[in-house]
């Protein structure tokens, strides 16, 4: 049986792809990076946190209508696991794959600070290793992450008080098969405590560990 | 003697315009250092110079780092200002073969302007550096000049690290990046009887673009790991002209620069206007002609805009040429032998007594909160609790760095000499603090008006060379911001100094449930330092938080970072004169100096 | 009293340059192949306001703009009734 592989998609102006990569090495996958021109040999694909673009239109805009575009739809359908972390989030919002829209946080400013979090969906492969309704500590940084609900959907992780403004303090939602994951928080920066908290060390994990006892879908 | 003069008795003849031009930016202030060269030439040195200072770390990596400043843009457009300052400051340490992992910025506003903090936040969280620290200061004394001064730090492997010169006729030279327009150009007059750029207010407003930035970010990164690269320097105040020039004429090289060949965003643009655009987010790349296909070829991947501009020739003549046009033909080191101010020897005495003049106490944690800090996962010690400490991930041998920016004008001010000589004292306290070795500084200096009043200049270098001697702390790098005056009233003496230490143990002892002291002295007499540091290293080998701040009555910033940690501290704050020798420590620590318990942590 | 409506078109001035609008500028001529020759990015706000004549609403608009919308150094502005 082969090891989990992870391929981290970097943009142009992505930059917390090297963290995201730093973050799937040390659960145990097998993890590289890939460029937009790329195709997808995975079993994760991590799509990092970052200014792709310099979000200089939308945020996650351009990024959206990359060439890899499709073939990261392909990858969903074919039911391989999707995580979207803050600009990775946004991306995928834009791409459709994850319902609602990310706009700018209510205060109007970049926030960067460790906030608390609560699990509530543990059901998903991201989330396995939480409980329902567990309190966890993750970094944010971000200056648009006010989630706008336009339909309903499935939440997995909320803020414990207001940071942005976000509907229902909505901080990560899946897609309905909960294939694809996306928040807004940080967890490839939180698996060390060294760091300041390692409760994102167990999304990584739970992933790993659902590819193992499930099968990837590498081709 | 006018610099027109000098410059027109060392050629042997009239100035052409474009000659004017070109030496106006030269020998600039900002480019020449005609009144600080002579002083930094004694200052005790480390590393090898070029762009940015270069320290050894371990065995494998090096830190390169450097403090610059952006002061004048910034008094114009605030936003853009700070920007474009922390993007020439990025491009800098890059240049080394460093990959950019922090910033830190120290400001000196009459409030808090929100296009300084938007600017610098803007820009450090799009190309994704974290800012990890900085000091605000707030004081009608800079209500017309504010100070932007932003360190960037940056760590290279000993096998990546990049001269800034050319090294032999034959190679060539790719500049690359954003493409160039009129940006930073002055406007028609040209300054024909004072060159001193400094005076002279550009027209046009810098403005940055983060995401180019970026993306050369990594370009150049990934032509220096497949070993492309021979020598770099960033292009920042006198455009491809300053970084042309520098190269070749540090190793008395010439070259042939062809002007048609940089890549324009705007058309109809003078051959001389090319050559001295400030355009931001470009670097200068010296290598082979064999190599410089692959050079290009990066560039492209990146979305960015290169070629191939300049050939480097061993005649030692620096010729720029617009297809087959001569715009420019002077001796290389002509462009580099800006004209040198008198220097003044200055005798220090001992310190006068301070009063105090307090800068406004404000709580910086929500300018903190605007700055990513995290990016990069290598922050340990985030703002707040003193200098930041940061590790290099994948060393054997976990190794860390601190890094610190610290000043204080309100000593300047009343004494230039002993403003500077502090502020190295302190920052080497606080390096201390956090278990870290000082291995070098870098120093801002941001003064008024040399020419109206050059002892506080010449009182204020000799403060930092005497400090450093003392204490053994080589100067790795620095930069000089003159003429901050408006309407004839100028700034305080303001010496920034940018520290860094390595830290062998990244477990730096953090604030703990428990009861308070004071360790130390509250006046200052110099020939107890020693001693101080001493002890200093001892406490924290011991396992205890210090804390080691110059105001101890301004502790709204550090309250609120311990409430973070979820603890909170009732003291009375030690009483001090403005300049002392008192730390604060969290837990009772032996000691042999003086300490007292002030309060309790709970 | 009457209400005016106002839509106010802010861009950077033609000697500022505009990066975000240089990029998505040349990702619709090189990803999209639709040649555009300029791009440039800018804000639009609408506003109505309350005034006694249109000269009056015109002129406290300009005021706006002045003081707090437009950052007068890098931008200019085009104010229009709608």
């Amino acid at each position: 049986m082969s090891i989990p592989k992870a391929q981290v998609v970097v943009y142009p102006g992505s930059n917390c792809d090297r963290d995201a990569l730093w973050a799937c090495k040390y659960v145990g996958f097998d993890a590289e990076f890939i460029d937009i021109h790329s195709d997808i040999d995975a079993d994760l694909l991590v799509l990092p946190g970052g200014f792709s673009y310099g979000d200089y239109l939308r945020v996650g805009a351009v990024a959206a209508r990359e060439p890899i575009a499709q073939k990261i739809k392909d990858f969903v359908d074919r039911a391989g696991l999707v995580i979207g972390i803050c600009n990775g989030f946004q991306i995928l919002v834009e791409m459709g794959l994850l319902d609602g829209a990310l706009l700018q946080n209510s205060n109007g400013r970049f926030l960067s600070k460790i906030v608390e979090l609560e699990v509530l969906d543990n059901t998903t492969p991201f989330t396995s290793y939480f409980l329902k309704g567990e309190r966890i500590r993750l970094p944010i940084a971000h200056g648009f992450g006010r989630y706008v609900k336009t339909c309903d959907v499935n939440t997995v992780v909320r803020y414990v008080d207001d940071v942005n403004g976000s509907d229902e303090l909505i901080a990560g939602i899946t897609n309905a098969n909960k294939n694809v994951f996306g928040l807004m928080p940080h967890p490839e920066r939180a698996i060390e405590k060294i760091l300041g908290s390692d409760d994102g060390l167990r999304v990584f994990l739970s992933a790993f560990n659902y590819i193992r006892n499930n099968g990837g879908v590498r081709l | 003697m006018k610099y027109i003069d000098i410059l027109e008795s060392r050629l042997g003849r009239k100035a052409t315009r474009e000659e004017i031009e070109a030496f106006t930016v030269m020998w600039s202030e900002h480019c020449g250092y005609s009144h600080t060269k002579g002083y930094i030439r004694k200052l005790p040195k480390a590393g090898t110079g070029g762009n940015a200072g270069i320290v050894p770390l371990d065995d494998y990596h090096f830190l390169a780092f450097k403090v610059e400043s952006h002061n004048h843009p910034s008094a114009i457009e605030p936003f853009n200002g700070a920007a474009t300052g922390v993007g020439g400051i990025i491009r800098d340490v890059l240049a080394m073969g460093a990959r950019p992992t922090a910033i830190l910025d120290s400001l000196h506003m009459d409030k808090i302007i929100d296009g300084i903090i938007e600017g610098i936040s803007d820009y450090g969280n799009s190309i994704g550096v974290p800012t990890v620290g900085g000091e605000l200061r707030i004081s009608n004394f800079y209500k017309h000049n504010p100070l932007v001064n932003v360190m960037a730090v940056g760590v290279g492997k000993n096998e990546h690290l990049i001269q800034s010169r050319a090294t032999s006729p034959g190679q060539v030279i790719v500049i690359f990046g954003g493409a160039t327009g009129r940006d930073g150009i002055h406007g028609a007059s040209f300054a024909s009887e004072d060159l001193t750029g400094e005076k002279a207010t550009k027209l046009s407003i810098q403005v940055g673009d983060p995401f180019a930035e970026k993306l050369l970010i990594e370009a150049f990164l990934e032509m220096v790991e497949k070993g492309l690269v021979e020598g770099a320097q960033d292009l920042g105040a006198g455009g491809v002209l300053s970084a042309t020039s520098e190269l070749v004429a540090r190793g008395g090289l010439g070259a042939v620069v062809h002007l048609e060949r940089v890549p324009l965003r705007e058309p109809d643009m003078l051959p001389i206007e090319i050559l001295i655009s400030e355009s931001q987010e470009r670097m200068a790349v010296v290598t082979s002609p064999d190599k410089a296909e692959k050079v290009l070829a990066i560039v492209k991947k990146h979305l960015l805009f290169g070629a191939i501009v300049a050939e480097v020739t061993d005649d030692g003549r620096y010729i720029a040429k617009y297809k087959d046009e001569v715009v420019l033909d002077v001796p290389a080191s002509l462009l580099e032998e800006s004209p040198e101010e008198t220097i003044y020897d200055y005798t220090p005495s001992s310190p006068p007594k301070f009063k105090w003049i307090r800068f406004k106490n404000v709580d910086a944690h929500d300018v903190f909160e605007r700055y990513d800090y995290m990016v990069g996962t290598d922050t340990i010690l985030p703002p707040g609790f003193g200098p930041a400490v940061m590790r290099v991930k994948n060393s054997s041998n976990s190794v860390g760095y601190s890094l610190s920016i610290h000043s204080r004008a309100d000593i300047g001010v009343q004494d230039p000499y002993w403003g500077a000589y502090i502020t190295v004292l302190e920052s080497v306290r606080k390096t201390l603090s956090v278990g870290a070795k000082p291995l070098a500084l870098t120093d801002g200096i941001n003064y008024a008006d040399p020419d109206i009043e050059p002892m506080g200049l010449a009182a204020q270098i000799r403060g930092l060379k005497d400090a450093c001697e003392n204490f053994g702390i080589p100067v790795a790098s620095g930069n000089a911001s003159l003429y901050n005056t408006y309407k004839g009233k100028g700034i305080p003496p303001t010496m920034v100094i940018g520290m860094v230490g390595r830290i062998d143990n990244l477990n730096i002892p953090l604030p703990k449930k428990g009861p308070i002291y004071a360790v130390g002295f509250s006046d200052f007499k110099l020939e107890r330092e020693k001693e101080l540091l001493t002890e200093i290293t001892k406490i924290v080998n011991s396992g205890r938080f210090v804390l080691s701040m110059h105001d101890y009555n301004n502790l709204t910033t550090f309250n609120h970072v311990l409430n973070n940690l979820g603890l909170h501290m009732k003291i009375q704050p030690p009483r001090t004169e403005p300049v002392h020798q008192m730390i604060i420590v969290f837990g009772e620590a032996k000691t042999t100096v003086p300490s007292r318990k002030i309060g309790y942590c709970f | 009293m009457q209400k005016y409506n106002f839509v106010i078109d802010i861009q950077y001035k033609s000697n500022v340059r505009d990066p975000r609008g240089e990029t998505i500028k040349r990702v619709l001529n090189d990803e999209y192949s639709i040649p555009v020759t300029s791009l440039r990015l800018g804000k639009s706000v609408h506003l109505e306001i309350e005034a006694e004549s249109e000269e009056i609403a015109l002129e406290m608009v300009k005021k706006a703009c002045k003081e707090l919308l437009v950052n007068t150094v890098t931008e200019t502005f085009e104010v229009r009734k709608i």
